[in-house]
């Protein structure tokens, strides 16, 4: 049997569970106390966190924690990897969209309206300067970034690590972005649903999975109205706005999941190029896209036992069983 | 001449004997076989009638209950807030 324990912190819902076993509920409460520091540090929502203190500093250079060091440069990798699809540098588009404060201010006060003046050209993720050795970064003049989910991904994993240490078999669940540590105390699987993006009160298909981590991004989670337009939280760097794809959500399995959420952000702002391209050069992770006209996209894992069975039927077994 | 009678009686008595032997094997056999009224207790509450099937439900193939199309199909699960084999059935669905 497992112990639960779930919380509210980044801005989304927080689960968090462990074999019960002595000392089970001190490993849950440090690994919230992690969470909710960690969150402290890396929200750009918080004036005197330490991103917002790097966003501030744009221009000059500034010491990191090794933390923060560690994240930009899976950060700068993965930039790359993606051919700048993943990109951070897009908080002044996101901004820009309307989104430049949480969402549960957006909620209780309304959007912001657009500016009118043109953005100045935006900077890209690649001018940033990193030194690992004397551990700071300088961000190019102008250029502002949002860890977002990848903070969350990280943090995420760290939890799960802190977790796993003290209590096996475990799992951290982040608003649906989580990671398994281990396999159920009964022996088979841990179950996931992926959510129908347009009806979060029902799921849409079923995964039984050994240990990996989930990631999915969405286009129908964080949105608002800004002058009559649907906007949402996920912005194409090639345009500087909100993605316009025919993805709804992508949900990845991978080993990590700095990387399950990376690729499902790419995944979802690349549409159907990137994930029958790029994603199947991955054989280390599957993909689950929900297309706008209904249609559920997986891969590349999978793709060789589609035939058999209908993709909208409940309940299969990805390859990290 | 003669012979041919001869061998005509013998004929006839011949089919005559084998007819009436053949009838005789065939109520003999008959006579020891298992009649109908003699099956055996299982068989008989094998041999039970069915009982009466209840009626189908009529077939609805409008797709959905108001009869529009649907673009795919949904699977009726709830949200899982419950325990699959003492772990938490997570959901994702992006945040």
């Amino acid at each position: 049997m497992m112990r639960v324990l779930d919380f509210a912190a980044m801005n989304t819902a927080v689960i968090l569970a462990a074999e019960a076993r002595t000392g089970v509920d001190d490993a849950l409460a440090a690994a919230r106390s992690f969470i909710e520091g960690a969150e402290r540090r890396f929200s750009r929502f918080l004036p005197e966190s330490e991103l917002s203190a790097l966003n501030a500093s744009a221009g000059d250079w500034q010491d990191i924690s090794k933390d923060l060091l560690e994240i930009l440069l899976a950060c700068a990798a993965f930039h790359g990897e993606t051919d700048g699809l993943f990109d951070p540098a897009i908080l002044p588009a996101l901004k820009n969209a309307g989104y430049d404060k949480s969402m549960v201010e957006i909620r209780a006060t309304g959007v912001s309206p657009r500016s009118g003046v043109p953005q100045p050209p935006r900077s890209r993720f690649g001018e940033i300067k990193i030194d690992s050795t004397r551990q700071r970064v300088r961000l190019a003049p102008g250029m502002q970034i949002d860890l977002g989910g990848i903070a969350k991904g990280w943090i995420v994993e760290r939890a799960a690590r802190l977790l796993a240490e003290w209590s096996m078999p475990c799992a951290v669940s982040a608003g649906g972005d989580m990671v398994f540590r281990g396999y159920p105390t009964d022996g088979r699987a841990w179950r996931v649903n992926i959510e129908d993006p347009l009806d979060p009160e029902r799921a849409i298909l079923g995964l039984r999975l050994g240990p990996c981590a989930v990631a999915t991004s969405s286009v129908t989670k964080r949105t608002w109205v800004q002058a009559g337009h649907l906007r949402h939280h996920l912005i194409d760097p090639r345009t500087g706005e909100p993605a316009a794809g025919n993805g709804l959500s992508v949900t990845v399995v991978a080993d990590s999941l700095v990387t399950a959420e990376v690729y499902a952000k790419a995944l979802l702002i690349g549409g159907q190029q990137e994930y029958s391209g790029r994603a199947s050069q991955r054989p280390d992770l599957s993909y689950y896209v929900v297309c706008s006209d209904g249609r559920i996209t997986t891969g590349p894992a999978e793709i060789e036992q589609l035939p058999s069975l209908d993709p909208i039927h409940f309940e299969y077994a990805a390859p990290h069983v | 001449m003669t012979r041919i009678r001869l061998t005509s009686v013998l004929l006839r008595t011949w089919m005559a004997l084998t007819s009436v032997f053949s009838f005789l094997i065939g109520w003999a056999m008959l006579a020891h076989a298992p009649k109908p009224t003699q099956a055996s207790a299982a068989a008989q509450s094998a041999a039970r009638p069915l009982p009466t099937l209840a009626p189908l439900a009529p077939l609805d193939l409008s797709g959905n209950a108001n009869g529009a199309a649907s673009s795919f199909t949904h699977l009726d699960i709830q949200q899982p807030q419950g325990m699959f084999g003492g772990a938490p059935i997570f959901t994702t669905g992006g945040s």
